[in-house]
């Protein structure tokens, strides 16, 4: 198909100054470079880190997976503090999400439900609340549930909720006990369970809580 | 185009100047605990009354267009991503015992974008024990309650269409009974006893209300009205009927009160937004930081004069606030008929920010309280295209049309010139002046092609639509009809566009209540025309009124923005 002339000449300026503006778009974005960012993540600017955008995150992953112990913790508290998603963030710290090295456990039970709402997160952390050998890390797992999963859809909390549920079924008090608080932060409320009440009561009080979920899950 | 985006943009006065707590708030011995109406004219934030947060790229602020009863609601617009969400957010004395009634309105422009409305008590909005007690929000298109802590669908939304909820909440029990009604629907839409409050717990205390955007991820862009919200422990509060006594504010509401209110001598135009006065969101923005908002307000409300200005860091801000103090001695003085005292101060606003449109248009109506026509007409022509399409132009027009001279004589000196209509009307110019916008540029033109009469032509121009408007005003509508009629006429037969005059037959129809005529002469006067924010108001106005609220909503939509369809 032919076009007049005077078109192809405009079509020819138009697509000239299109490339242009592209090379000065491209020349003009901010680049978020691995020194910039890892030199931010050890000064803990997070504000400087928000104001380069969400591109920071898979270059904080890239950082995380080679860094040693004490730079991953502080990578993890800065995952923790941008609060935005991430698929990349949540893979790289699932990794850690069974580690021994204390702090950087906590960091990561922490950090992975505000980097991401994928299931994997709310199930790895009800294990950890309910079977990890040390007490503070079942602690800090229930803390995560009950505070930090910032991204689950109303949907996505039938497991958590779920989960919570049978915990106050577990032969653990200290289990019960920081199962019902993460339920009563997410709900208000606790239904009259007793985690150290007698066995038979507190069955009466997980078919409520059951019964409850029922009623949530018909409501969706 | 910049007429229009301005009334789309801020339309009307900041939030603060004029939210109004009728505040018999905290303590009175009336049992209405708070009662926002969002009409009046006080100022009264504070921790015992309410507070405004739009830190970020949200705000809150009045909305003239869109209200359910009154002259304004509150307009609450959320922006997805920018870090933080606005708030409406009251207070009232704590109560941790008996029944507490709410009652409020609410419609949104986006119902697929997630709002949150909510009683709280003293541990804030978290769902626990004396924190929310009543929550609703929406979701996925729907208004959900949060009772015993899970979300309830209760009606699916529509956009532009108000809900009035009524609530009868038990502290004690810590349930609530709901009555929803949805505008055009006599009976309830939801009626609902013995609901849990949101943590299920009862005994909450409550002692604040809050209206938000979205609380979590910052996703949310929803923009929503809420209007006459009542807190109190008079069961009256929930049998308060749907009051709508116009779901929003006609053109010809303006004309009326206009009317009510006009005397001999014309008052000064009422400000209705801040873009009257040249401040838009990066003046609002500067004042804040600099610390001189309250001062703003206070200038605005007349609590300030201009001598109490101080001297700020910035020229223009000095400048900003010192226009709105003159503006305000101004006012104060043609109302107390000091009409020369008036007109020094519009002048001198208008000198300082000649952004600011209601500066210019009140130092004409001093100089129409003066006598000084030579020059209304002439200052008129300047300022018109910024007025046209202003809802106040109209009845300003009137009664400077009234105020040439006694009502009859005034009919009688307008009569003549107003039906003569030229039989050689060849030059553009005149065309243009006869058939559109008067704009600078126009003006300009005229003046260099008709150095020595060109003012007449102006006069000429004006005195037809004063003619018609005065007829109006004697409630003369079928008169008003018939000439604006044969103004069309005329106009057709010389080759002259005559939207405007089928225009003006729709007002006079709208005015006899004849709303099927009205509807067909702002048709014939869109044709060509399409984008004429004026008329689209008023085939908006006019569908409202023959019940068609989907219509009402199209044309509404064509001047204040199209909804996101699914």
């Amino acid at each position: 198909m032919w076009f007049p002339f005077w078109i192809s000449r405009s079509c020819i300026a138009f697509l000239a100054l299109l490339t242009w503006s592209l090379v000065l778009k491209l020349d003009a974005s901010p680049a978020v470079d691995l020194n910039t960012v890892q030199t931010m993540v050890a000064a803990g600017k997070i504000a400087e880190l928000k104001v380069l955008g969400r591109d920071v995150l898979p270059v904080m992953a890239r950082l995380y997976e080679t860094a040693a112990l004490a730079e991953r913790t502080r990578i993890a508290q800065t995952f923790y503090a941008l609060g935005w998603k991430s698929a990349d963030a949540k893979r790289v710290l699932i990794k850690d999400v069974h580690t021994p090295n204390q702090q950087l456990r906590l960091e990561v039970q922490w950090a992975l439900g505000r980097v991401s709402n994928d299931d994997e997160v709310v199930t790895v952390l009800l294990n950890n609340m309910q079977n990890d050998a040390n007490p503070l890390f079942r602690d800090k797992a229930a803390c995560a549930l009950a505070s930090d999963q910032i991204h689950l859809t109303e949907q996505q909390k039938v497991r958590l909720f779920a989960g919570l549920i049978q915990a106050l079924g577990d032969s653990k008090p200290d289990v019960r006990r920081i199962a019902m608080l993460a339920l009563q932060i997410q709900t208000g409320q606790t239904k009259g369970f007793n985690p150290d009440g007698p066995v038979a009561e507190r069955d009466a009080k997980i078919r409520e809580w059951k019964q409850w979920l029922e009623e949530y899950k018909s409501n969706l | 185009m910049e007429a229009m985006a301005r009334r789309i943009q801020i339309e009307l006065i900041a939030f603060f100047c004029c939210l109004v707590t009728t505040a018999s708030a905290q303590g009175g011995s009336s049992n209405i605990l708070v009662s926002y109406s969002f009409d009046d004219a006080q100022l009264a934030t504070g921790p015992d009354t309410f507070a405004v947060f739009a830190k970020s790229r949200g705000t809150v602020r009045l909305s003239g267009t869109n209200k359910l009863s009154g002259y304004r609601s509150v307009e609450i617009r959320d922006v997805a991503g920018d870090g933080d969400f606005p708030e409406l957010q009251g207070y009232f004395a704590p109560r941790s015992k008996g029944k507490l009634f709410l009652h409020f309105a609410f419609m949104t422009a986006t119902p697929h974008e997630e709002f949150n409305i909510a009683l709280a008590g003293p541990q804030w909005f978290n769902l626990r024990k004396d924190g929310i007690g009543f929550w609703l929000k929406s979701r996925e298109g729907h208004l959900c309650q949060i009772s015993d802590s899970m979300p309830k669908k209760l009606f699916l939304l529509e956009p532009f269409v108000w809900y009035v909820l009524n609530v009868t909440y038990d502290i004690d029990h810590g349930t609530y009974d709901l009555l929803a009604h949805r505008e055009g629907i006599e009976k309830p839409i939801v009626s609902l006893e013995r609901q849990a409050n949101g943590p299920n717990q009862p005994g909450s205390v409550v002692d604040k209300f809050s209206f938000i955007g979205d609380t979590g991820e910052d996703k949310s862009n929803v923009t929503y009205y809420v209007d006459d919200v009542l807190v109190g422990i008079d069961e009256s509060i929930v049998h308060l009927p749907f009051v709508a006594p116009g779901r929003k504010k006609l053109f010809i509401d303006y004309w009326s009160e206009a009317q009510r209110d006009r005397h001999t001598q014309p008052g000064p135009i009422a400000a209705i937004g801040l873009a009257d006065f040249g401040i838009r969101q990066k003046e609002m923005d500067a004042l804040k930081a600099a610390g001189s908002w309250e001062l703003l307000l206070q200038l605005i409300n007349g609590q300030a004069v201009s001598s109490g200005v101080p001297r700020q860091a910035s020229a223009e801000l000095h400048q900003l606030l010192y226009a709105v103090a003159l503006w305000s001695e101004g006012v104060k003085a043609l109302r107390d008929r000091k009409a020369a005292d008036a007109l020094k101060s519009f002048d001198e606003a208008f000198a300082l920010v000649p952004s600011a449109k209601i500066y210019a248009m009140n130092a004409v109506l001093s100089l129409v309280a003066l006598q000084q026509w030579d020059v209304v007409d002439e200052r008129l022509s300047r300022i018109y295209a910024d007025w046209q399409d202003d809802v106040r132009f109209v009845p300003a027009m009137a009664a400077i049309g009234l105020a040439r001279d006694r009502l009859d004589e005034a009919e009688q000196w307008l009569q003549g010139p107003a039906e003569q209509v030229p039989d050689e009307l060849g030059q553009s110019l005149v065309r243009q002046l006869r058939s559109g916008p008067i704009t600078p540029g126009l003006l300009q033109e005229l003046k260099l092609r008709f150095p020595d009469n060109w003012d007449d032509y102006i006069k000429d121009a004006f005195v037809a639509e004063q003619y018609f408007l005065v007829l109006l005003w004697k409630n003369q509508a079928a008169a008003a009809e018939r000439f604006a009629q044969r103004m069309a006429d005329r106009y057709e037969a010389l080759g002259i566009p005559n939207s405007r005059w089928y225009e003006r037959m729709g007002d006079a129809a709208f005015f006899s209540g004849n709303f099927t005529m009205a509807l067909q002469q702002y048709e014939k006067g869109l044709k060509g025309n399409e984008q004429n924010p004026g008329i689209l108001v008023k085939l908006s106005d006019v569908y409202f009124r023959l019940g068609d609220l989907e219509k009402e909503r199209v044309y509404r939509e064509k001047i204040y923005g199209a909804i996101e369809s699914e």
